[in-house]
């Protein structure tokens, strides 16, 4: 399972984060990290991206990238 | 010793903190600047300084980009890291978004490493205390061993006291030397294995950076430290205590650090942080269910901007109308009367009336139509939309290889192209950042829209608003075919990853609204009295020259328009003054509404009887006639909102340009001629922000190149088709 599979209202939590480099900085700078809840809440008009709620804010990334995060879901 | 002379001359403090934490709107608060303030993450992106005097104390503020960490992933995070790390300020003030503690503090622990006195703002407390959250100050001052103070920058609170506490930090920094925190023992083993490392083989980088920050940089592989450092190919990172911490955790220390800050983060959030056993919904989730929804989210946005074009039109239009009579009117009169008391010769009059007042005072004339619009942007950007925008339109931009933050950039060269075109810095690669400076002069600007709301009001009375909005939306359009053609082209490549924070929505304060309203007013202004002046100057010089020359046709301008002429003629405007017009407007758009001012101003003069009124006569009528324009603005915004389409009543006598314009062209060539406007070229300050942004003339060619082959192209495809479908009329 992972975060781009999860619809609007649902929860998992992080379990792996595939992403490398950079970009897996920012997502752990931004409080992305293993064993962190994320609440998915919308997806954009156009379809990608998708707005999900973390650490009590919330932020935006494409489904590409959501796939790269490994979740449990959660009810 | 005296007090005195241990008092530094002038504190220097660096607020550094998440972006969209507050940073510029509280140095504006206490300092009486007017930084550039928004509600999306990423507005301030350079170092900007200030200083004010605080109870007799000199205090220097820099603002600094905000940062998520000081792991830099983007150029202003980079300017923001590289000042904390090099240039040693007495204080560091982090400001922390005290509703989003724990992503803040994330940040601000990593602040204390740096060994320079923190202080703490929780800003935002306002709106942590509508939601009912409650912190415990005192229990998190001994956490961190900084101070804290809570502040609403919004509103100026709390600023007093936070500035009391940086003097007194700065006064005797060695007494609140910041708290180190400690990691995990492994970790701790491993940073001070490589501390031991440095200070014994490179002791000249011991002194260069605070050497725990150096180190755990170093261990975390940061590229920017490892190549500023050149240690990469030093075996050090694996060996001894590092090796064991990689033994037990896995290689990727980064991750672990992360975890290791998040894990102190979030035990502190706990302790502090009170939160209501039940959470509200929010304003924010409620807004966002309509603006975002699937099916209303696009339609909602396109007639949010129809309302914004048709609003800007009809509130301004009576002003613009007020402040033309004006102009040509009674201030032409008075200024011809003073200069023949002075008894200059006669072609001084003529260029201080025929050059500058129509020139200058032309231009002028939009302040009401640029203030409007400049209003609607300031309030777009303080809302917090920006952020939504860029969320909505993501997978349109993807499609050029861009992804949703370059809309940002692009929404904001609505009012300028200008510091658009710096605002792509925060976009992670430089492939984006270029392509998306390229498409920014599609954007129309500020500048572009009074050579609109002359040609609208002229031919386009009853639809102005539609009108308007279809130029705007055919520069959104156009740019999302040229960036596809770019992509295929010039711009090659992967298209970047999209990860950004979505501000909740705020409600700008009037305050905080006419500030920033006025500040991009003004950047109109002081153009209208600097270059455009001297344009409108060189503009009658040539269009007098040779001197003394009958026709304008004949003059210098006139024959370079002339020759121009032709090229246009398929487009519906190949007449000369069209032609000159354009020519001058290289420099500014809006030159273009002086120059044919300046050109058709002898014909306006003929046609109108010139009897003279008297001073008070004249002061009397201006009045009257402001009145009657606050009136009209007023009923217009009413009959708007009812979205009824009423017809501003045209006293053609009065208005001489706009009479010009209703005999030269028709409803289909001055679209066309407004298309032109809108794409033709960059202007001349949009051409030197993207030299000095990239360093290389280069995007501007490339931009010049492509825009006017799209303007002619797009204005020949809306003439002629136009033409053949008998529209021509
Ligand atoms: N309610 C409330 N809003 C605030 C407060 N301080 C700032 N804001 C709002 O927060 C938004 C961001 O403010 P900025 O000053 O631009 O933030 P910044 O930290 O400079 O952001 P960057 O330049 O992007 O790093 C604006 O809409 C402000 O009006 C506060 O104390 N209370
Ligand atoms: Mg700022």
């Amino acid at each position: 399972m992972n975060l781009a599979l999860l619809k609007p209202g649902e929860k998992g939590k992080i379990t792996k984060i595939t992403a490398s480099g950079p970009f897996k900085r920012r997502l752990m700078d931004m409080g992305m990290l293993v064993g962190e809840l994320v609440l998915v809440k919308k997806v954009a008009p156009l379809g990608d991206p998708i707005q999900v709620a973390v650490k009590n804010y919330n932020l935006s990334l494409r489904k590409k990238e959501a796939a790269g995060i490994l979740v449990e879901k959660i009810d | 010793m005296s007090k005195y002379t241990a008092n530094k001359n002038i504190i220097t403090v660096a607020v550094a903190g998440n972006p969209n934490s507050g940073k510029s709107t509280l140095i504006n608060a206490v300092a009486g600047t007017m930084l550039y303030v928004g509600n999306w993450p990423g507005v301030t992106v350079e170092k900007k300084e200030a200083e004010f005097e605080f109870q007799g104390r000199k205090i220097r503020l820099v603002d600094l980009p905000g940062t998520y960490s000081l792991s830099p992933y983007t150029q202003e995070e980079i300017i923001a890291r590289d000042y904390l790390v090099h240039k040693q300020p007495d204080v560091i003030l982090a400001v922390v978004d005290s509703t989003n503690l724990e992503r803040n503090l994330y940040l601000a622990i990593q602040l204390m490493e740096l060994d320079i006195p923190v202080v703490v703002a929780l800003n935002v407390y306002d709106e942590l205390e509508k939601k009912g959250y409650r912190i415990n100050i005192r229990a998190m001052e001994n956490m961190l061993g900084d101070k804290l103070i809570p502040t609403v920058a919004t509103q100026k609170k709390g600023t007093d006291k936070l500035f009391k506490a940086i003097i007194e930090v700065a006064d005797n920094p060695a007494a609140y030397r910041p708290k180190q925190l400690t990691y995990d023992e492994d970790i701790e083993d491993a940073v001070k294995y490589v501390e031991q490392y440095i200070k014994e083989k490179h002791p000249l980088l011991a002194e260069k950076y605070p050497l725990r920050w150096l180190a755990l940089k170093l261990m975390e592989g940061d590229r920017q430290v490892m190549q500023e450092t050149r240690l990469e190919n030093e075996g050090f990172l694996a060996e001894g205590a590092v090796n064991h911490l990689r033994k037990a955790h896995g290689d990727d220390i980064e991750a672990i650090m992360a975890d290791a800050r998040y894990a102190q983060v979030t035990g502190l959030a706990r302790e502090v942080l009170k939160k209501p056993d039940i959470l509200k919904i929010e304003l924010t989730e409620k807004i966002d269910r309509v603006v975002l929804n699937r099916f209303l989210g696009i339609p909602l946005f396109l007639m949010a901007m129809w309302l914004v074009f048709k609003l800007t039109f009809d509130v301004s239009m009576p002003f613009v109308d007020w402040a033309d009579a004006v102009i040509t009117g009674p201030f032409t009169r008075w200024v011809e009367v003073i200069l023949g008391f002075v008894r200059v010769p006669g072609w001084v009059v003529s260029l201080a009336t025929d050059g500058i007042i129509a020139g200058v005072g032309f231009v002028l004339i939009f302040v009401p139509v640029i203030f409007a619009m400049m209003f609607f942007i300031t309030f777009l950007e303080g809302s917090g939309y920006m952020a939504r925008a860029a969320f909505v339109m993501d997978r349109a931009m993807h499609s050029m290889g861009l992804h949703g933050k370059s809309f940002i950039p692009m929404l904001l060269g609505f009012g300028c192209n200008v510091p658009a075109i710096y605002a792509t810095r925060t976009l992670e690669n430089p492939r984006d950042k270029a392509l998306t400076a390229l498409l920014i002069p599609l954007m129309s600007c500020g500048a572009r829209l009074p050579v609109y709301v002359l040609f609208v009001g002229a031919l386009f009375p009853t639809h102005s608003g539609t009108v308007l909005w279809s130029l705007y939306m055919m520069g959104i359009l156009l740019a999302v075919l040229i960036g596809i053609v770019f992509k295929h082209t010039l711009f090659r490549g992967e298209a970047p990853m999209f990860i950004m924070e979505l501000p909740p929505y705020r409600l700008p304060s009037m305050r905080s609204l006419t500030i920033h309203t006025w500040e991009k007013v003004k950047h109109f202004i002081v153009k209208a009295g600097t270059y455009i002046l001297a344009v409108s100057v060189l503009v009658w010089f040539l269009l007098n020259m040779p001197w003394g020359v009958k026709h304008k046709r004949d003059s210098l301008l006139g024959q370079a328009g002339q020759m121009v002429a032709p090229v246009l003629a398929p487009l519906g405007f190949g007449n000369w003054e069209a032609a000159s017009a354009l020519i001058t407007g290289i420099i500014a758009k809006e030159i273009i509404i002086g120059t044919m001012a300046e050109i058709y101003i002898e014909e306006k003069k003929d046609k109108e009887m010139r009897t003279t009124p008297t001073f008070t006569e004249d002061l009397k009528k201006i009045g009257i006639s402001f009145a009657a324009a606050v009136e009209d603005s007023v009923t217009n915004v009413f009959s708007t909102l009812k979205i009824a389409s009423i017809s501003t009543d045209n006293q053609a006598e009065s208005r001489g340009l706009i009479s010009v314009i209703q005999d030269t062209y028709t409803p289909l060539s001055a679209y066309a001629f407004m298309s032109f406007v809108l794409l033709y070229m960059p202007c001349m300050v949009v051409a030197i922000a993207m030299k000095h942004e990239f360093g290389t003339w280069k995007w501007f060619w490339i931009a010049f190149a492509y825009e006017i082959i799209l303007a002619w192209t797009v204005a020949f495809v809306i003439y002629q088709g136009g033409s053949l479908l008998g529209l021509g009329g």
